[in-house]
């Protein structure tokens, strides 16, 4: 009893403070989370009663072709945009990070896509896919490369790319931020003494900058693939819808047709939590790559 | 004499690689802004001149288009539930998220770690996962079709980055700063309130402009939650006006101009605070 009292008078307060954070929290994202592990469970039309089905959905899933489809895009959709945009923003922040005038003026106009909306992006690049009137066959018909000339939405081969190459627009800008702040932390004195030791710019590049970077490198890789699992929903929904013939289905548009159109809301929700699963390995490599470096530095 | 060579070297491929530089950026921001001014030119254009004139500025500006797709789609009351959903989420995210990031950044308390990585799974929920279910919460809570509803629940989804940004902030000042505060006889909530939280403008800034973001320019959870007309937000009304009026392209354009024109004005006053915010986060991340 006298142990609890001295232990609230402790850390009462600080419990406090989390609590509030803790119940919105936990009613509208925690709870709902297991809500849809049960409904997994389930055969569900959204509306009637559940019944009990055990596995079978999960069963369902695994036999759904167009769902392993789906999957194989987003992995490739994840892997592809979070390579990109790191490797384009780490170079651009090199670039940034010289003595250059307009500083401000690159570093704003390169974060400006990441202000529009994603269906603001998604409706101005359909646009500019249009095969007729869009701005990127127009220019190439301008350059007179018109064997590059596309139906950039319409062709189930490269429909994917083109959508990728949208989120990759838009993101760049932010990890550009992030890489610039990193490099920008690191001591002018390292690169002189080693330019007194004679390294080239490149060696100082990747003996001192790579490495000095790499927290930051694995917060904006992490986030980027995580980011690119859990929302890439809007943009394939307003660009493709998931077609032409599923060509650019991802798991979230797949999972949004599956319990909406299809009424299908417990095998939705195993698609769901097969994918929060895969999800959480890589959330759990952050965490623990995040971790172990802190404590080395 | 070979040393004077060298520098000359260094000299002339300093200025070569400032000339590669400038061509590489200027070449990124040529795809960055020129899609975001072609909308606004395009918003200008008759539908006539949107499929001849592709490239060019309009001949005459119709500013017409902006009044007509106001009041065609309805922009109005949109734009205003868009308001109040992005100031009624931060409302609720800036004053939870800060506390509790102050708490896990400054006080040691059993279970810190836990509860921290409790809140960072939030950004490893897919959104599709819980929409369904969260839209059962809403329903037996009795508040559905409504703005709070959609207020809390991407309030609820934002808290963890919030809290992830914020946190990092938080260790990023120097200890001294509340240890004067708690000398002074402060406890550690009103040393929070006047000492952290008036240096801590660049945390807010980044999670303001952040969740801003994410709440103004949110489609899915809104397109499930929102039922009635009258409670649209404007990517909502966007999304349903290609369906009704997909021949008037620059009437379509003038409204995706509304709806991002004033987030680019307040990211462009703000950002300076904002990019303080997010280096702390990435560096002590």
């Amino acid at each position: 009893m006298k142990k609890t009292m001295l232990f609230i008078r402790k850390y009462g307060l600080v419990y406090l403070m989390i609590l509030p954070a803790i119940i919105i929290y936990s009613i509208f994202v925690i709870y709902p989370m297991f809500k849809g592990l049960f409904v997994s469970f389930h055969r569900w039309d959204g509306l009637s009663e559940m019944k009990w089905i055990g596995l079978n959905n999960y069963r369902f899933v695994f036999k759904d072709q167009i769902f392993w489809n789906a999957m194989k895009n987003t992995l490739l959709f994840a892997f592809v945009v979070s390579i990109a945009k790191n490797v384009a923003a780490f170079f651009l922040a090199i670039l940034l990070n010289r003595n250059i005038k307009l500083r401000t003026f690159f570093r704003t106009a390169t974060f400006l896509p990441v202000t529009l909306a994603f269906v603001v992006a998604g409706m101005l690049w359909s646009w500019m896919y249009n095969p007729i009137f869009g701005l990127i066959n127009n220019f190439l018909k301008l350059v007179h490369l018109e064997i590059f000339i596309q139906g950039w939405l319409s062709d189930p081969k490269i429909a994917l790319w083109s959508i990728m190459f949208v989120d990759i627009w838009k993101w760049v800008g932010f990890h550009m931020v992030l890489f610039l702040t990193g490099i920008q932390a690191i001591p002018e004195e390292l690169y002189e003494a080693a330019r007194i030791d004679g390294a080239g710019r490149w060696q100082s590049l990747f003996h001192i900058t790579v490495p000095l970077v790499m927290q930051v490198t694995i917060v904006s890789f992490l986030l980027s693939i995580t980011g690119a699992f859990v929302s890439n929903y809007d943009l394939v929904y307003v660009m493709t819808g998931g077609g032409p013939f599923h060509s650019t289905e991802v798991a979230l548009t797949w999972i949004v047709s599956t319990t909406t159109r299809y009424a299908a809301v417990g095998k939705g929700n195993a698609m769901s939590m097969i994918m929060f699963l895969i999800v959480l390995v890589f959330g759990v490599f952050q965490m623990y790559f995040s971790q172990r470096n802190t404590y080395e530095m | 004499m070979a040393e004077k060579k060298m520098a000359r070297f260094e000299r002339i491929s300093d200025v070569g690689l400032n000339i590669l530089a400038y061509v590489i950026l200027f070449a990124v921001v040529l795809f960055t802004v020129y899609p975001v001014i072609w909308m606004l030119l395009g918003s200008l254009k008759t539908p006539n001149e949107f499929y001849t004139n592709v490239w060019g500025f309009p001949t005459v500006p119709l500013w017409n288009n902006y009044i007509d797709a106001w009041k065609m789609a309805n922009l109005g009351p949109k734009f205003i539930n868009s308001l109040i959903i992005t100031a009624g989420t931060l409302a609720f995210v800036l004053p939870l998220a800060s506390l509790a990031a102050y708490a896990f950044a400054k006080m040691k308390f059993p279970g810190s770690n836990i509860l921290f990585y409790f809140f960072l799974l939030s950004l490893m929920i897919p959104r599709g996962v819980t929409a369904i279910p969260t839209f059962s919460v809403v329903i037996g809570l009795g508040i559905q079709n409504t703005r709070i509803s959609l207020i809390l629940v991407l309030a609820a989804l934002n808290l963890g980055f919030a809290i992830f940004l914020m946190r990092a902030y938080f260790l990023s000042l120097p200890k001294s700063i509340e240890e004067a505060a708690l000398v002074d006889g402060c406890n550690p909530i009103s040393a929070f309130f006047r000492v952290v939280l008036p240096i801590s403008k660049p945390a807010y800034a980044t999670v303001i402009i952040f969740t801003g973001l994410n709440t103004w320019n949110e489609y899915f959870m809104s397109s499930i939650l929102i039922r009635s007309e009258k409670l649209q937000t404007l990517p909502i009304g966007l999304v349903s006006f290609i369906g009704q009026y997909q021949t008037n392209y620059p009437q379509l354009f003038a409204s995706l101009s509304i709806m991002t024109v004033p987030i680019v004005i307040i990211y462009i006053l703000g950002q300076k605070q904002f990019i303080e915010g997010l280096t702390k986060g990435a560096i002590k991340g």
